[in-house]
């Protein structure tokens, strides 16, 4: 026999079978060239200002102490491993979007829809028990809107807090004190008491072990390695640290009381569904949404409408509700339906593919972790540095909750169908949402975001506008809504992100 | 030609039934040329999520039908040629997914009897089989268990030990390995083994499978029993409640009969059954097949 094939195949094996493990691009670190000095007058969000949390003053560089921890400073560099060295790049290409990347991660692994149980009720994620299934949270796209958005505001009013003590003290990097100090990372002239990374590990690592509780481990293994990436790299001494760690903590605390009183709480209270549907009712919506999952899935969050919205009131809010849909019967509505059957039953490859691309279903980011990732990649293409990166997640990921507030308020107001449930020989190319139809998430939070983002990245405006409208029919290409119900989230979701943009205009950065 | 059912996971996620003669113990005459049409039928209800086994409201019974087109010649009597080019659609019966319909992935493959001994009227054959696929459509990967297949180039290479009687009867070994290129989607981030990956190229698994055949082969007839074994050799599992993905690490050990009557010197027809007996990754699924031959001399 010819021995000779099966070695070949057998070496092959060997040689092949360790490069089976997909890896994400790494990402340099870069110069940040502007200090933005006012940073700490620049507007807060759930804080009064950039002093309502004080930072204590640190020892000055003349001091022993001062001194002291140069001379640690030296000892943990000089022990610093290849390993721990990775870290330093890693974390050094930007703090603050490093955690909005581990928060993407987290909204996807948690972005499951419980499985059914045997007497066709559904199971409920719980708080208090957040590993057992199904594990709490459910991420999906409301809650990650609002994941974000915390995550995005703890991050920013922080650094704000950070850049006003800062300048205050203005104890520069360990480098500008001590020439025997090399850094591994970019260097500038920002004064490093508090360190703003320890103040983003802080403040980022509270805020999601309190929106993915299960997950306290592994946010402190990472809250760790970041704060530890900063004294490996020279960029820090371990009292930049220590006040920024403090410091992130304390504000994530303020977004954390916050956050339990937004309303979120009440957001999935299914026993008053009814009441919603008897709503719709008397204002004519009589062909309401139906389930399409098997045994029928309870609406998700029917009361996600009611949260507190960021960049406008609850009065507002209702002003920006987009006008009553065309009913089934009307010939408008006879138009979009047709358009629906003739998809369904002839959707191209590349209708197909812009369906798949924008789907961002169970088991992704979902469409707000779609746009957290684009301002994160727009942010690194302009190498801004953590205060600038935190406003800009900041504006974007408000107005981004925003738009799922109102949307959802518009979902659960008329009540109105899928394609699918209009007529089940509709078949889509991707799942359909457990909601009603009009209007659109996609389209709502895709403009808001797409509003926001151009505003901060005007040479980009053109693509970023082009962006939220192919998201947008995205959802009509895969047979997931009407062109009313995506149209109409386009509208609204534009008239949301300039709320925020508004806010950008005028919170003392420009 | 003898074309026999196997169940290879070649590309769906429901195991599929595909005529395989690279894998099998016999070869065409010098100048025989050998043309197939074979049906496939393949349908399961239950699936393994990773190695949890469930069934899925919402998806019902899962049914991929398939028409295969397979022809192969001896080059001389130790060396054939073959080709394949399936067509395949697929369906449930509940889902509101749209299923997926269309021409699959065109495969070529040398087949090389290397070195025979006789033994008496006995003979023992060893042979081996290279092959190459490549998709021959533009249809949708990323949208299993409807998508018509993995849509990535593939490399196999595989040793094949025959033994025959005088009587005809036979057993049949073989295993073989192939390598799967990487696959670009639609998306540009996906979920591997809970880590978000950032782009749209997703490696697809290399596969190893072994079969192991006991059969007669008489001037009008051949029947035999198989079992196989066929997994992907990385990968990650299904995770709860969600939908399969091209990285999984599909596995299935499964079992069939096949059989085929000659009603002429040209013409003949065969029908075969498989069952999949344990699987992670996949359905398990139940497969019928028949088909029709029809072979001259050039």
């Amino acid at each position: 026999m010819k021995q000779i094939p099966l070695y070949i195949l057998i070496t092959l094996f060997v040689a092949t079978a360790c490069n089976k493990t997909p890896e994400n691009p790494t990402i340099a670190p870069y110069a940040e060239t502007k200090l933005d000095e006012n940073g700490g007058t620049w507007k807060t969000y759930i804080l009064a200002d950039g002093s309502e949390i004080p930072v204590p003053a640190p020892n000055a560089v003349a001091s022993d102490a001062y001194k002291t921890e140069l001379e640690q400073l030296k000892t943990v560099m000089s022990n610093a491993t290849e390993s721990d060295k990775e870290a330093v790049q890693f974390w050094g290409s930007n703090g603050t979007l490093r955690w909005h990347e581990i928060a993407r991660e987290l909204a996807a692994n948690y972005n499951v829809p419980p499985n059914y149980n045997a007497d066709g009720t559904y199971p409920l994620p719980d708080a208090n028990n957040p590993t057992a299934y199904p594990r709490f949270p459910f991420a999906n796209p409301p809650y990650a809107s609002r994941a974000f958005a915390l995550l995005a505001v703890a991050q920013y009013d922080a650094l704000v807090t950070a850049w006003k003590a800062k300048f205050e003290y203005n104890r520069l990097a360990p480098y500008k004190n001590d020439s025997g100090i090399t850094p591994l990372l970019p260097t500038n002239d920002l004064p490093s008491y508090p360190s703003e990374d320890a103040v983003v590990a802080a403040a980022s690592r509270e805020v999601l072990k309190f929106l993915f509780p299960g997950e306290v481990a592994l946010l402190d293994e990472r809250s760790t390695e970041h704060k530890n990436s900063r004294l490996w790299g020279g960029m820090n001494v371990q009292s930049d640290i220590d006040a920024g760690d403090s410091l992130g903590a304390a504000v994530a605390k303020r977004i954390i009381a916050y956050a339990k009183t937004d309303r979120m709480g009440a957001a999935n209270k299914q026993a008053d569904y009814p009441l919603l549907k008897a709503d719709a009712t008397a204002r004519g919506f009589t062909a309401q949404w139906e389930s399409v999952d098997i045994p029928a899935r309870p609406p998700m969050l029917p009361f996600f409408g009611n949260v507190k919205p960021w960049n406008f009131t609850d009065d507002q809010k209702i002003a920006l509700r987009p006008a009553a849909p065309y009913l089934p019967g009307t010939p408008e509505f006879e138009k979009d339906y047709q358009e629906m059957q003739d998809i369904a039953k002839n959707r191209t490859n590349e209708q197909f593919r812009i369906a798949t691309y924008w789907a961002d279903g169970a088991g992704s980011y979902t469409p707000p972790g779609h746009w957290n990732r684009k301002a994160a990649e727009l942010i690194l293409d302009n190498k801004w540095n953590e205060i600038r990166a935190a406003r800009a997640m900041a504006l974007m990921s408000t107005a981004v909750q925003d738009a799922g507030i109102l949307c959802w308020h518009t979902k659960y107001y008329y009540l109105t169908q899928r394609p699918t449930t209009v007529d089940r020989d509709i078949k889509t190319s991707t799942g359909i949402p457990n909601f009603p139809g009009y209007t659109s998430g996609h389209s709502t939070f895709s403009a808001a975001a797409a509003e926001v983002l151009a505003y901060l990245f005007p040479s980009n405006a053109s693509e970023l506008t082009a962006m939220a409208k192919e998201a947008s029919e995205s959802r009509i290409y895969g047979c997931i809504h009407f062109r009313i119900d995506c149209e109409a989230g386009l509208d609204s979701g534009k008239k949301v992100g300039n709320f925020a943009v508004e806010r950008g205009k005028n919170d003392g950065s420009e | 030609m003898k074309l026999k059912l196997t169940v290879l996971l070649l590309a769906l996620w429901s195991v599929k039934t595909l005529a395989q003669s690279p894998t099998d113990g016999l070869l065409m005459q010098k100048r025989q040329w050998c043309n197939v049409l074979q049906y496939t039928n393949s349908s399961w209800s239950e699936y393994w999520e990773g190695t949890n086994k469930r069934s899925n409201l919402n998806l019902g019974t899962v049914t991929n039908q398939s028409v295969l087109l397979m022809s192969a010649y001896g080059i001389t009597n130790k060396l054939n040629v073959m080709a394949a080019l399936p067509w395949i659609r697929t369906g449930s019966s509940a889902s509101y997914l749209q299923g997926q319909s269309g021409i699959q992935d065109f495969a070529l493959w040398l087949k090389w009897q290397a070195y025979e001994i006789k033994m008496g009227s006995s003979a023992l054959k060893f042979q081996t089989t290279g092959g190459l696929s490549i998709p021959a459509s533009q249809y949708q990967t990323d949208f299993l268990p409807f998508s018509i297949g993995l849509k990535c180039k593939m490399a196999s290479l595989r040793g094949i030990v025959h033994f025959t009687t005088a009587k005809g009867w036979y057993a049949t070994a073989q295993a073989g390995h192939s390598w799967r290129s990487d696959v670009k989607i639609n998306r540009d981030a996906y979920i591997y083994n809970n880590q978000l990956i950032y782009g749209n190229r997703v490696p697809t698994p290399n596969f190893f499978d072994a079969t192991l055949r006991l059969g007669i082969l008489r001037p009008k007839f051949q029947a035999e029993l198989w079992a196989e074994r066929g997994a992907c050799l990385s990968g990650d599992d299904i995770r709860y409640n969600e939908g399969p993905m091209l990285t999984n690490k599909m596995q299935a050990t499964s079992t069939g009969a096949w059989a085929k009557y000659w009603i002429t010197r040209q013409f003949a027809v065969s029908a075969g059954g498989a069952y999949v007996l344990q699987g992670r990754n996949v359905g398990q699924s139940t497969a019928i097949n028949g088909g029709i031959f029809y072979m001259f001399t050039l």
